[in-house]
């Protein structure tokens, strides 16, 4: 556990200390709130509510890939990542410290983007604020485990930027289908969704499963 | 868990600290290492020597187990490239690299990229030990500066610290002289030398040959991934290592 706290601490003083993925990752989401706000047709704010689940997943998602395509960048700068490579630590726990700095700095951004949405389309998330938080954080982890591994995949790649979404956003559609349906739900009906639930879980568990075990190869040359 | 010497010397009684035998290396069709048999006895310093492009690197990432061999075997000890988790953690732990590279965080200081290390390391109180090792590079002064603001002499003597930092018991070192301004050079000659009477088993790729005389019991040259062992005699001066040197690079490949 503590090799675990010491590979988060890492990323996320490296994180302060630069701020270039959480800030990028910030000014994306607040960018689409603001396009699409302006792009609603004037006096049909209604059915632009409608649709916030699935813009607030489309605003998260480009983020997310945004965030981290960069999340294995300081690994890159004086072959940081071989360094690590070299300690005699369960690759495992590598990813799983990697994967929390990012779960930790998507998480700032959803909130971020999720107040901001809430008051560009005057939608109420104040009585589903919780249960929303935990569709959130389900979704990230999904999103997160998995991303992390193409990360790591790609990073020594030359086209990275251009690869990890190739790779990441078809995986991706069975944690976005059931984090928009549980969004949906959650903002339409006030009802969390059992199927939607589900699905999140499960695919979760899985991404996360294969994610932890696929990465001690993924961290060889 | 600072205890890598004296494992490795107990480790020493059955058989070599490295033993390589076929180790082979190819990058698609171009082969970057041909088949390579090595023993470096525990307590030795072995000198890689060679032009650029000969596979030093390359072997030496291949023992680090930073690079999986196309084929043949390495022995660090007990434990083996290929081997259970338990081995491949102990392998590593095992080992101490000195890159081309300096394996640190930019955004860190030299002091928190070594506490980083040390816990990495599970070293006992890594605090302590990264305060030791800096005072050892003369280094206490600039500690907590972030490492991206140090010129490439200051970072590589934090690299070297760093790979110190769990007293390993086989040190690879990679050009370890790179950068160093003439004071550390000497200073990393010293604790190297100490290093080798303490029993630390150590595999030295460099281009300086008065380096290599000074610190080696043994001379492997490599020229396009192939192998040219040199008589220990050419160790005994600098001027004999480069004359031995020049006629290995200069001999036809053996057959």
């Amino acid at each position: 556990m503590s090799i675990l706290w010491t590979l988060l601490w890492k990323d996320l003083l490296t994180e302060w200390r630069s701020r270039d993925r959480l800030v990028a990752m910030l000014v994306f989401a607040l960018l689409v709130v603001v396009v699409l706000y302006f792009a609603a047709p004037p006096g049909q704010a209604g059915t632009a509510r409608e649709h916030v689940p699935g813009l607030l997943w489309v605003a998260y998602i480009f983020a997310i890939v945004l965030g981290l395509s960069r999340s294995f960048g300081m690994e890159l700068e004086n072959e940081a990542l071989s360094g690590l490579a070299l300690a005699p630590v369960d690759r495992g726990l590598i990813f799983l410290g990697k994967a929390g700095a990012n779960l930790v700095l998507v998480l700032i951004m959803q909130a971020v983007a999720a107040v901001a949405f809430a008051l560009a389309f005057d939608v109420n998330l104040g009585p589903v604020a919780l249960p929303l938080a935990g569709v959130a954080f389900l979704g990230a982890v999904g999103l997160c485990s998995l991303g992390t591994l193409f990360s790591a995949m790609a990073v020594r790649t030359t086209n990275r930027e251009m690869i990890l979404p190739l790779l990441m956003l078809p995986l991706m559609v069975p944690v976005l289908l059931g984090a928009v349906q549980a969004t949906r739900g959650l903002i339409a009906e006030g009802e969390l969704p059992f199927s939607a639930l589900q699905l999140l879980l499960v695919t979760d568990g899985v991404f996360l499963i294969v994610s932890f075990l696929g990465f001690e190869y993924v961290l060889d040359e | 868990m600072r205890s890598g010497v004296a494992e490795q010397q107990r480790v020493s009684q059955a058989g070599p600290a490295i033993e390589v035998r076929g180790l082979t290396r190819s990058f698609g069709p171009l082969v970057a290492l041909y088949p390579l048999d090595l023993d470096v006895p525990s307590g030795s310093t072995l000198a890689v020597l060679g032009p650029n492009g000969a596979g030093k690197s390359t072997l030496l990432r291949l023992i680090a187990g930073l690079a999986r061999p196309s084929a043949g075997t390495i022995r660090l000890g007990a434990t083996q490239h290929e081997g259970a988790p338990d081995d491949r953690l102990a392998r590593r732990r095992r080992i101490g690299l000195i890159g081309h590279a300096t394996f640190l965080y930019p955004a860190l200081t030299a002091r928190e990229n070594l506490i980083l290390a040390g816990r990495l390391w599970s070293v006992d109180d890594p605090e302590a030990r990264a305060a030791t090792l800096l005072d050892e590079q003369d280094l206490l002064a600039a500690a907590d500066r972030p490492i991206g603001g140090f010129s490439r002499g200051m970072a590589q003597r934090v690299a070297i610290a760093r790979a110190l930092v769990h007293d390993p018991a086989i040190l690879l070192l990679d050009e370890p002289f790179t950068g160093l301004d003439p004071t550390a050079a000497d200073r990393l000659t010293v604790q190297l030398k100490a290093a080798r009477d303490g029993g630390r088993t150590s595999l030295l790729v460099t281009h300086d040959l008065s380096r290599a005389a000074a610190l080696a019991d043994r001379t492997l040259i490599l020229k396009h991934g192939v192998a040219r062992p040199i008589a220990p005699e050419a160790l005994s001066s600098r001027d004999n290592l480069d004359a031995a040197y020049r006629e290995a690079i200069a001999s036809p490949a053996p057959s």
